[in-house]
């Protein structure tokens, strides 16, 4: 079975996947307690026995218990133990990793209570009560103890512990150690590197060409009956092959070298679905998608500061002509980064930011911009002190990504009607990554990736979190972010979110523009195929090939 | 013929932002995507995956090639002219006092931005005291310079590597390159070329009975270069010229298709040949940049061969 990546995952570290493709190579090489289930949109069982039972403790605690499947096994045929999930959740917090974001995720799981007479049961201690603690206390890939930390040194010390920074000496040197370990482990590329319990193992990795991975012949999974969808292995191997443009790529699918196009852009998909051969050859899928477009700004910039420029900024945007170019119609616009297709949550009482570049221009005088003329044409504003503060903008987006590529000249040319230069800084992946951690930017263009399970959005816009690029931040926006991430009840959190897509429309730090669709071409002769919102969009390991008869 | 399709071409160029073009060449037309020529609406030779204009990107990709090609390959032909001229007139027999190769290390060490500053400069200011203070008698320490071997030397080293690679390995080291940087490159990787033409040429030339009679008549020798040999040796350049401009007209477009040439708003034929990756259908955004390109590489071509002809006649 070969399956298109339009990238190399760089590394496979289960715990900080830097890209999608990384993400769905850990999914084969790992497990979690729970996994997204393709076919149903919800958070299934996987290395859990069953969903955890949730226990309110007073008004400020919350026990998630938990039991491990008893067929779950390492490669070496010890079992999958508490001591495991304990030991992750440790190491996610190991300084000489970056675990910013892990330790925003995880931080409300204080401790992990092993029961005293089975060694597969848990109890997680949780600060706080909230709707989420049972999803995303299951949303992490367990990793074997055994051989990452064989002499127990995180055994020493508590979760609480770990959480505590900066960490005591002899924690800190500890807990370092283990982090080196781990590093080593998920820094090669070879096929004995660091083994999970999931169903695959990696078999070979050319860097930029493909990766292959192998079914391991006694996957625990396989004894299940029946096996739920998210421990289903049944090809025997996996090849992702590394394609990265797409014309190439689609005449791998038509030639049959590869099975399945994932997330194919929409002209190919278009062009080939009206294609008699093609559509003899190949079935084609679309489904919603929680990935949306978005535009950010980097409000550390004075000139970005105010939510009023950046307001006026947001309208240079024709997310409705972007949406019917580079889509074809397809997709959903948005007024924030809640899907529409998530209707209880969805604000709908507000209006998506329209492209009206002439209110641009009052908005940026009420900003205090003034426009000149030549010679020094262009937006300035007073500081009080020193040089006059000029508008002029650096667009950062991936060079390979040919919607961005859109996306910014579209904007680039409203933002010249009204007088804003705009420069386009297409950028490679790995630099793209370092521009947007030191604000090497005024404007990014990215896809935002979501689920339908947790809404926590400290990571990406809270103003302490490290990873919040846009470094947006004010006193409302973090208590309601906070808000959101601890109500306890369904209603109390529509609310909530609402009200933060209606903060977020008058702050304007990112401007979402539309909802992707997810479209997957695959080869005729698969079955088993499950397509669905939940990313990677598809379920790789459920796919079948239909046997050919007999010459 | 060639001539006038050039000459067209050039024409196009300076005259494209006073042409009455419908759309702009880096403003996208979203209602109007991938739309073939003629089709309704004003694109006449249709529009490109991201509703770009075909017309107004040939038009303002034939600025783009003749306004950075053009100069690069006239400056690629001034700095080998001037290089090779002097490689093949002088040799290795120059003699350079010790003061100029002080001055010459100075200079180096600013240039390569070598640790400890301050001894370059030191090294600098002895050089022109030494220059500005020369002893009235007594030994001069001169010392004589490989010119014609540094010339070659440099010519034969750049000539190894394939200029391609080259250029693509100083773009991605300067992280993308601007219109003047990438007119700076396609200079830096071409004048090897006309270096080794006008050395040949000049070798010739300074054997010459007039030169030796310049010689003898005491004319200093910078003056024979400049005034009385140059103009011969450079004759081989008429030919050349229009080749380095054919050479540095495929590099821009081969760099430009594989994305790292020029910034995204600059119109170029090899990005919009590029283009055709994103749809496969529109084949108007590879035929019409491809036709163009090719006949003015054989325009090129041709002239380049004229005087040959002419001299057969």
């Amino acid at each position: 079975m070969r399956i298109r990546w339009a990238r190399d995952p760089e590394t496979l570290d289960p715990l900080f996947a830097p890209n999608l493709a990384a993400f769905d190579a850990n999914n084969l090489l790992h497990v979690s307690l729970l996994q997204g289930d393709i076919a149903t949109q919800q958070l299934a069982p996987a290395l859990a026995e069953q969903l955890p039972t949730v226990q309110l403790v007073g008004d400020s605690l919350t026990r998630l218990q938990y039991r491990i499947r008893p067929a779950a096994t390492w490669d070496n045929g010890r079992a999958v133990l508490a001591s495991d999930v304990d030991f992750t959740l440790k190491l996610m917090l190991c300084p000489g990793l970056p675990n910013e974001a892990a330790r925003n995720q995880y931080s409300f799981i204080r401790a992990v209570l092993p029961h005293p007479q089975d060694p597969r049961r848990f109890t997680l201690l949780c600060r706080g009560q909230s709707l989420e603690f049972a999803q995303a206390s299951g949303d992490f890939f367990i990793l074997p103890e055994h051989s990452l930390d064989p002499r127990g040194l995180l055994r020493r010390w508590s979760l609480a512990d770990l959480q505590r920074q900066p960490l005591p000496l002899p924690a800190d040197s500890g807990a370092r150690a283990v982090a080196q370990q781990y590093l080593a482990a998920v820094a090669s590329r070879s096929s004995n590197r660091l083994s999970g319990c999931g169903p695959y193992e990696l078999l070979k990795w050319e860097k930029d060409r493909f990766l292959s991975f192998r079914r391991k012949p006694r996957w625990w999974g396989s004894r299940l009956q029946p096996a739920p969808l998210v421990l289903q292995a049944r090809p025997q191997q996996l090849e992702y092959v590394i394609i990265p443009d797409v014309a190439t790529a689609a005449l791998a699918l038509q030639r049959g070298d590869v099975d399945v196009f994932p997330q194919m852009p929409a002209r190919e998909f278009a062009r080939l679905r009206a294609a008699p051969a093609a559509r003899s050859a190949l079935r084609f899928y679309t489904s919603p998608s929680y990935d949306v477009a978005t535009a950010g700004f980097n409000t550390r910039h004075p000139a970005l500061a105010d939510a009023l420029t950046r307001r006026a900024l947001s309208r240079c945007f024709d997310a409705a002509g972007l949406l019917r170019a580079t889509q074809l119609g397809e997709g959903q616009r948005t007024v924030g980064i809640i899907s529409p297709a998530d209707r209880a949550n969805y604000n709908d009482s507000l209006a998506p930011v329209p492209f009206a570049p002439d209110s641009a221009v009052a908005l940026l005088r009420r900003a205090g911009w003034q426009r000149r003329s030549a010679p020094h044409e262009g937006w300035f504003r007073s500081t009080g002190r020193g040089a006059d503060q000029q508008l002029r903008l650096l667009v950062r987006y991936r060079a390979e990504e040919v919607l961005f590529g859109t996306v910014a000249l579209q904007f680039q040319a409203a933002a010249a009607s009204i007088g804003v230069p705009v420069t386009l800084r297409p950028t490679e992946p790995g630099t793209f990554a370092t521009a947007m951690r030191s604000g090497d930017f005024d404007v990014y263009l990215r896809v935002l990736r979501g689920n339908p399970f947790m809404f926590n959005f400290t990571q990406l816009l809270h103003s302490a979190s490290a990873n919040n690029v846009t470094k947006f931040g004010t006193p409302a926006s973090d208590r309601l972010i906070a808000a959101i991430a601890r109500a306890d009840n369904p209603a109390r959190r529509t609310a909530l979110l609402r009200q933060f897509q209606a903060l977020l429309q008058a702050e304007a730090p990112i401007v979402p523009l539309f909802y992707l669709p997810n479209r997957v071409a695959a080869n005729r002769a698969l079955t088993g195929l499950h397509v669905g919102s939940l990313r990677p969009g598809f379920a790789a390991a459920t796919i079948e090939r239909v046997a050919q008869p007999a010459p | 013929m060639a001539a006038a399709w050039l000459g067209l071409l050039v024409l196009v160029a300076v005259a494209a932002p006073w042409l009455p073009l419908p759309y702009p060449p880096n403003v996208p037309d979203l209602a109007h995507v991938a739309q073939a020529p003629l089709s309704p609406g004003q694109h006449w030779l249709g529009t490109d995956a991201q509703g770009l204009d075909v017309l107004s990107l040939l038009v303002y990709g034939s600025r783009t090639a003749v306004f950075i090609t053009f100069p690069a390959a006239v400056l690629a032909a001034m700095v080998g002219g001037v290089l090779g001229g002097a490689a093949g007139f002088w040799g290795n027999r120059v003699r350079a006092a010790a003061g100029y190769w002080l001055l010459a290390l100075g200079a180096a060490w600013w240039f390569l931005r070598l640790p400890m500053f301050g001894l370059g400069l030191l090294m600098a200011a002895a050089g022109v005291a030494r220059l500005l203070w020369r002893p009235r008698r007594g030994a001069a320490y001169s010392t004589s310079v490989p010119l014609d071997a540094a010339v070659m030397g440099v010519a034969t080293a750049l000539d190894t590597i394939p200029h391609l690679v080259l250029v693509l390995a100083i773009a991605a080291g300067t992280g993308g390159v601007s219109a003047l940087g990438l007119l700076a490159i396609l200079a830096f990787t071409a004048w090897s070329t006309p270096a080794r033409l006008v050395r040949a040429q000049m070798r010739r030339t300074r054997a010459l009975p007039f030169t030796e009679a310049a010689q003898a008549a005491g004319i200093p020798a910078w003056q024979i270069w400049l005034k009385h040999a140059m103009p011969h040796a450079i004759s081989p350049l008429r030919a050349a010229l229009p080749l380095s401009l054919a050479r540095l007209l495929g590099l821009e477009s081969t760099l430009s298709f594989l994305g790292v040439g020029l910034p995204p708003e600059v119109a170029s034929w090899g990005r919009l040949m590029a283009s055709f990756r994103y749809d496969t259908s529109a084949w108007w955004v590879f035929v019409f940049p491809i036709t163009i390109l090719t006949f003015s590489m054989l325009s090129l071509h041709f002239l380049s061969s004229a005087p040959r002809r002419q001299a057969a006649r």
